[in-house]
C-alpha cells in the first residue's frame, strides 16, 4: 500500500506538483486494478495520484464530429449515457460484460487502456470503434490511435506521468457488437472476445473493424479480417469465410484461462455469430 | 484532502524497517452521522470501516473484487470497499450494511425478506448481497427478475443460496 495518497483538483495543479512527490509514484483511477494489485502485494509504489477529482477527466462530450469520452468516466455513467450510445454500438455491446455493476461503479476506461491488458473488455470495444486516445504530460498533449497505445502484454505507449485524458470517437452512423466468452455469461475474464464495428448500406459492408480480446499480446485490430470484409455483402457465407480468415490473423496463447487452440477456433465462432447478429 | 502529517509505525514483520506512511484528517457521513477521523493514506476502506470503526458487518472475502462480501453504498452507490482506499471517502457519504434500517428503525424490508425466504445460510456473503439488493432497488424500485440476476452477479454465496436470495429481492420490491 502507498504510503502517501495525493488528489490535485484540476490538471495544471497536477503538472505543478508533480516533481515534488516520491519517484516511485503512479496514477490512481477507479482502483480495481492498482488495488487489488497492491492487495496481492505486487504494486508497490510509494506514492499514488488520485486522479478521480480532475474535472478534465471526467465528461462525455460532443463536437460535430466526434464524442469524446473522459478517462476517468466511470463505466456505469458511459452506459447511461445517450451520446455513447447512439456512437458507439460496439462499445455499449461490451459493458454489460465489463467486471460486475459494482465494479462499473468505480472502473473507468482511462484504467482499462493504462493497464495494457490484451482482455480488457472496454479497449477491445473501442478499437473495433477506431478510438483515438489524447495523451497528455506536463501539458503538452498528443493523440493516438488507441491500438497503438498498446506494446505488448501490460505494456503501453505511456511515458512516465503521462496521463490519458479522453477518448475520441468518431461519430459515424454504425452497428456495432460485442461478443465475450468466459468462464461464465456474466462477470469474468474472457477466454476470447470478439468486438465489430460496421457501417452497412444496402446489405454491403461498406467499412468495417473487427478487433478481438485475449488472444495476442495486446487487444488486436484484425486489419486482414477487416480489410476482405470490406464492400462484400453482409451474409452468412461472408461471416463464415472470415471467421476461417480470423483464425490465421490471431496469436493465442495457452494460459491459465484457455488453451491456444480452443481459443483460435473460439475467435471464428465468434466473428460468425457477431457478423449474423448486425 | 485535510491534513497531511508524516508518521511511522512499527517495523513490518520480518523487514526490520519502520513503514511509513502518511495521515490524512479524513471527514465523511459514516450511516447518517458526521465522522472525523486520522488515517493512514495505506488504508484500505474496508480497514478502516471493520478495524478502525469497529464495523463488522462488512465482511472480506476475495480482496480483489470477485466476492462482493465487502460491499458498501459512496454517494448512494454500491461499491467493492476492498478496492478502495479510507482517503478516497473523503467528503463522502458511507453506508454500511449497519446502516440500512426500515423507516421505522427497525429491520429494512431486504433484511425482512431475506429471512422470510431463507436466503441466508452462512451469512458472509448476505450484507454485500442486501447492499447491492438495495442500490438496484433504489434506482430501480420496479426491477425485473432479470435486472435483479444482472445486478447481482458481483456477489457470490458459496452455500449456493441464489434462488432464495432472488426472490427475496423480488418480494422486497415496492417496499
Amino acid at each position: 500500500m502507498p504510503e502517501i495518497i495525493v488528489k490535485p483538483l484540476y490538471l495544471k495543479e497536477l503538472w505543478k506538483i508533480l516533481p515534488g512527490l516520491p519517484a516511485s509514484r503512479r496514477y490512481l483511477a477507479g482502483g480495481t486494478d492498482i488495488v487489488t494489485a497492491a492487495n496481492a502485494g505486487a504494486e508497490t509504489s510509494q506514492c499514488w495520484i488520485d486522479i478521480s477529482a480532475l474535472p478534465e477527466l471526467g465528461l462525455i462530450k460532443e463536437t460535430a464530429g466526434a464524442l469524446f469520452i473522459g478517462a476517468g468516466v466511470k463505466i456505469s455513467e458511459i452506459e447511461a449515457s445517450c451520446a455513447a450510445r447512439k456512437w458507439c454500438p460496439a462499445l455499449i455491446s461490451a459493458l454489460p460484460h465489463f467486471a460486475s455493476p459494482s465494479l462499473r461503479n468505480m472502473a473507468t476506461l482511462g484504467g482499462n487502456a493504462a493497464n495494457g491488458s490484451p482482455c480488457a473488455d472496454g479497449v477491445c470495444a473501442l478499437v473495433a470503434e477506431r478510438a483515438f486516445v489524447l495523451l497528455a504530460h506536463n501539458g503538452k498533449k498528443r493523440r493516438l490511435a488507441l491500438k497503438d497505445l498498446f506494446l505488448g502484454p501490460k505494456r503501453t505507449a505511456l511515458k512516465k506521468d503521462e496521463l490519458i485524458l479522453a477518448f475520441e470517437i468518431p461519430k459515424r452512423p454504425h452497428a456495432g457488437v460485442y461478443l465475450k466468452l468466459g468462464p461464465r455469461a456474466y462477470f469474468g475474464i474472457s477466454k476470447a472476445a470478439v468486438a465489430v464495428a460496421a457501417e452497412i448500406s444496402g446489405g454491403i459492408i461498406r467499412r468495417v473493424t473487427v478487433a478481438l480480446g485475449s488472444v495476442a499480446p495486446v487487444p488486436l485490430l484484425a486489419v486482414n479480417t477487416s480489410a476482405w470484409l470490406t464492400g462484400r455483402e453482409l451474409s452468412p457465407r461472408s461471416a463464415a469465410a472470415a471467421a476461417e480468415l480470423v483464425k490465421k490473423e490471431v496469436a493465442p496463447i495457452t494460459d491459465a484461462r484457455s488453451e491456444a487452440g480452443y481459443r483460435r477456433e473460439m475467435c471464428g465462432v465468434l466473428l460468425e455469430r457477431a457478423l449474423n447478429s448486425l | 484532502m485535510g491534513r497531511v502529517k508524516d508518521a511511522a509505525r512499527k517495523p513490518a514483520a520480518g523487514s526490520g524497517k519502520p513503514e511509513k506512511y502518511f495521515i490524512f484528517s479524513l471527514s465523511c457521513t459514516v450511516n447518517g452521522a458526521g465522522l472525523e477521523r486520522a488515517v493512514p493514506s495505506s488504508r484500505s476502506l474496508l480497514e478502516f470501516i471493520r478495524e478502525d470503526l469497529g464495523l463488522k458487518g462488512t465482511k472480506e472475502g476475495c480482496g480483489e473484487g470477485e466476492c462482493g462480501a465487502c460491499m458498501v453504498l459512496v454517494d448512494g452507490t454500491a461499491v467493492n470497499a476492498c478496492l478502495m482506499m479510507a482517503v478516497q471517502v473523503h467528503g463522502r457519504d458511507l453506508v454500511t450494511i449497519e446502516g440500512i434500517k426500515g423507516k421505522d428503525g427497525g429491520l429494512h424490508p431486504l433484511q425482512k425478506t431475506f429471512m422470510a425466504e431463507g436466503a441466508v445460510q452462512c451469512g458472509f456473503c448476505t450484507p454485500g448481497f442486501i447492499i447491492a439488493s438495495e442500490a438496484l432497488l433504489r434506482r430501480k424500485p420496479k426491477a425485473t427478475l432479470e435486472d435483479i440476476k444482472l445486478e447481482l452477479t458481483g456477489n457470490l454465496c458459496r452455500c449456493t443460496g441464489y434462488e432464495k436470495v432472488l426472490s427475496a429481492v423480488e418480494k422486497a420490491r415496492g417496499k
